[in-house]
């Protein structure tokens, strides 16, 4: 297993958000988080990556524990994060965000080159601010910022966000092929049907538990998912 | 070795450990949100391992008996796809209901036991277990159609079109009931019928039989016999798998199995229609964890009698207490009796008393035949009725 996490409690000040949770990714899998607003995910994230002390529980990477780690180990442990709402410097030109994705990383002006032919929209826009960028670009750029780390295991937070129907479609393409450099993704999303289609399996998060797990597949046409993903209540439930 | 699933059926331990913690906290926040009883009892009960599974509370058989026909419904009906009616405790009315992903889960599971026994999609699977009394039928024809093998679903009612159809089609694989294998047996034996012109490969058989009764139905029938091994109330087939060395595997990325006081212990996992923490299954049983040669890591079961004296007639499950209820009916009410599970009917001895008592033959023979028509129409049941002396029950 490369990430395990198991009965992780955390929150905001007195606020537990998190409530005991376990979930585990194998390498090479497309792993999909997914639940409503307020179901917990991105806290969830940002315990794993060290952004939040967890108050309770383990967060294993490689079978080795990190959840008293800073943040910015999460990286030497090949974890990187693209950030919900991509986070990238607006005033710095595209090639400046990347070299910044790796600036631990030796090799990170040939590593520009692979972003490059990855991403070829990146490279018409190298010398172009970050702010200019469209939401789609933006978001290539964060992802192409993040593998500027040489992770092993990307966590992405919200990748189609804000993005047009087409716009995402391409991101979702683009997260698949990450499979071929031999990432591991941690996908968290709201677009349930969108995640399902490209994730091997997946979890269902709703108010900081997490209610369902299995194969992407089975997810695909399960009810509890429509369920939890539109935050819709349990009245009508027979009992 | 052919292994369908072999991520989760050959899973090292401490992974499948992890994916039954994570399944266990997913299914105990199910239950908490959606069935009551459960919600009143777990209250804000949070597990971190396995083994804090012993604080949480069990189901029993009467539970279900109380909750009938909904109450442990995990789900609205409108999601549920499937109904299947059953006999419970102590003969009362039972109801499993399936949503579409319990059905395709169910026969995934039933897959991986015909990929055990060697089915392929190049095999013809003839299911002849009767399914107006034994609902583990159609996880044989979802398992099989989950393989892609060609299924005959159809139900042949006498042995004579069972044996047509089976040199007709020419299945490989037979399922069915180990009384109905005896019967085929000694069929194809009385009309001199060479066992090999049927190409049959394999037969399952519905339940776990003696290792004698194997080896008499490999010699007799010139084929690989399998078994299913499962719990009538959670999941007949699918619940296990038998592997070459003959051991039954638990499924256990789908049910967490445990031994309480020598008895069976089942958490369905992954189950949404009707999920189920702790179900006493009242079968006992030994689980041993150890390497087997087939490379599959789940537990090994080895299934013992049944404490609760259901007993088996015809595949259909009968209990003592139904017995009593039907004789209650009768004149002999009250009375001691002894039961005895014979071939195809069961045989009931009552001990007479001085009220029951009569000197006069017909007397008797009326008092049989109304008890016998009494069971013939509350449970169907073919029965000898034997009036015999407390002191020949001895």
């Amino acid at each position: 297993m490369l990430l395990q996490v198991k009965n992780l409690r955390c929150g905001y000040g007195s606020l537990e958000v998190v409530h005991g949770i376990s979930l585990h990714v194998c390498p090479g899998e497309i792993v999909g988080l997914l639940g409503g607003n307020g179901a917990g995910k991105t806290t969830l994230l940002k315990a794993l990556v060290g952004l939040l002390r967890p108050w309770r529980g383990e967060i294993l990477v490689n079978g080795r524990p990190v959840h008293n780690q800073p943040a910015w180990r999460c990286v030497s442990n090949a974890v990187a994060l693209v950030p919900e709402g991509r986070q990238i410097f607006a005033d710095m030109t595209v090639r400046e965000n990347l070299l910044i994705g790796g600036y631990h990383n030796a090799y990170r002006r040939m590593d520009v080159e692979m972003v490059l032919e990855r991403f070829p929209r990146l490279a018409e826009r190298i010398h172009q601010l970050g702010g200019t960028l469209s939401g789609g670009e933006q978001q290539m750029l964060a992802l192409g910022r993040a593998l500027m780390a040489r992770p092993k295991m990307l966590l992405l937070d919200e990748p189609s966000m804000g993005l047009a129907p087409m716009m995402a479609k391409e991101v979702f393409a683009e997260i698949v092929k990450l499979k071929d450099l031999g990432v591991t993704v941690f996908l968290v999303e709201q677009n349930a049907a969108a995640t399902l289609a490209i994730a091997d399996r997946a979890y269902v998060m709703e108010t900081g538990e997490i209610i369902l797990e299995g194969e992407a597949a089975e997810l695909m046409h399960n009810a509890a998912v429509k369920r939890a993903y539109l935050g819709k209540g349990y009245k009508e439930i027979w009992e | 070795m052919k292994v369908l699933d072999r991520r989760y059926e050959m899973m090292p331990r401490d992974e499948l450990e992890q994916l039954q913690l994570e399944r266990l906290q997913a299914l105990l926040a199910r239950l908490k949100r959606n069935v009551r009883r459960y919600r009143e009892l777990l209250g804000d009960t949070r597990i971190e391992s396995l083994a804090d599974i012993a604080r949480l509370p069990c189901t029993t058989p009467e539970n279900l008996a109380e909750a009938f026909p909904y109450g442990m419904f995990a789900l609205p009906l409108r999601e549920v796809v499937r109904l299947h009616p059953a006999l419970g405790f102590r003969g009362t009315p039972l109801v499993t209901g399936y949503t579409r992903t319990d059905l395709a889960q169910w026969g995934r599971l039933v897959a991986r036991q015909l990929v055990a026994s060697g089915v392929t999609a190049n095999d013809v699977v003839q299911v002849c277990l009767g399914s107006g009394v034994y609902r583990g039928a159609s996880g044989y024809v979802m398992g099989a159609e989950t393989v892609e093998a060609s299924v005959i679903a159809e139900e042949p009612f006498h042995i004579d079109s069972q044996l047509a159809m089976l040199q007709s089609y020419r299945p490989t694989m037979l399922v069915t009931t180990p009384d109905n294998a005896r019967e085929l047996m000694k069929t194809l034996q009385h009309r001199r019928i060479d066992p090999p012109s049927l190409h049959l490969r394999t037969v399952l058989l519905s339940r776990p039989v003696s290792r004698e009764t194997r080896q008499a139905l490999e010699a007799g029938l010139l084929v690989a016999v399998r078994c299913n091994c499962g719990v009538d109330e959670i999941l007949d087939s699918g619940f296990c798998v038998e592997c070459d060395a003959g051991h039954f595997h638990v499924n256990e990325d789908q049910f967490l199995v445990e031994v309480q006081d020598g008895e069976l212990g089942v958490t369905t996992l992954l189950r949404e229609a009707v999920p189920l923490l702790r179900y006493r299954t009242r079968i006992a049983a030994t689980l041993r964890r150890e390497k087997c040669p087939c490379g599959r890591t789940g537990a090994i079961l080895e299934p013992g009698p049944r404490l609760d004296g259901r007993l088996r007639v015809r595949e259909s499950p009968l209990y003592e207490c139904q017995i009593a209820e039907v004789l209650a009916q009768t004149r002999a009410a009250g009375h001691r009796f002894h039961v005895e599970v014979a071939e195809r009917h069961v045989i009931i001895a009552i001990e007479m008393s001085s009220a029951l008592f009569s000197d006069v033959m017909w007397m008797l023979t009326d008092l049989q035949n109304e008890i016998q028509n009494e069971f013939k129409t509350r449970l169907g049941l073919d029965t000898d009725i034997r009036l015999i002396t407390p002191r020949d029950a001895g």
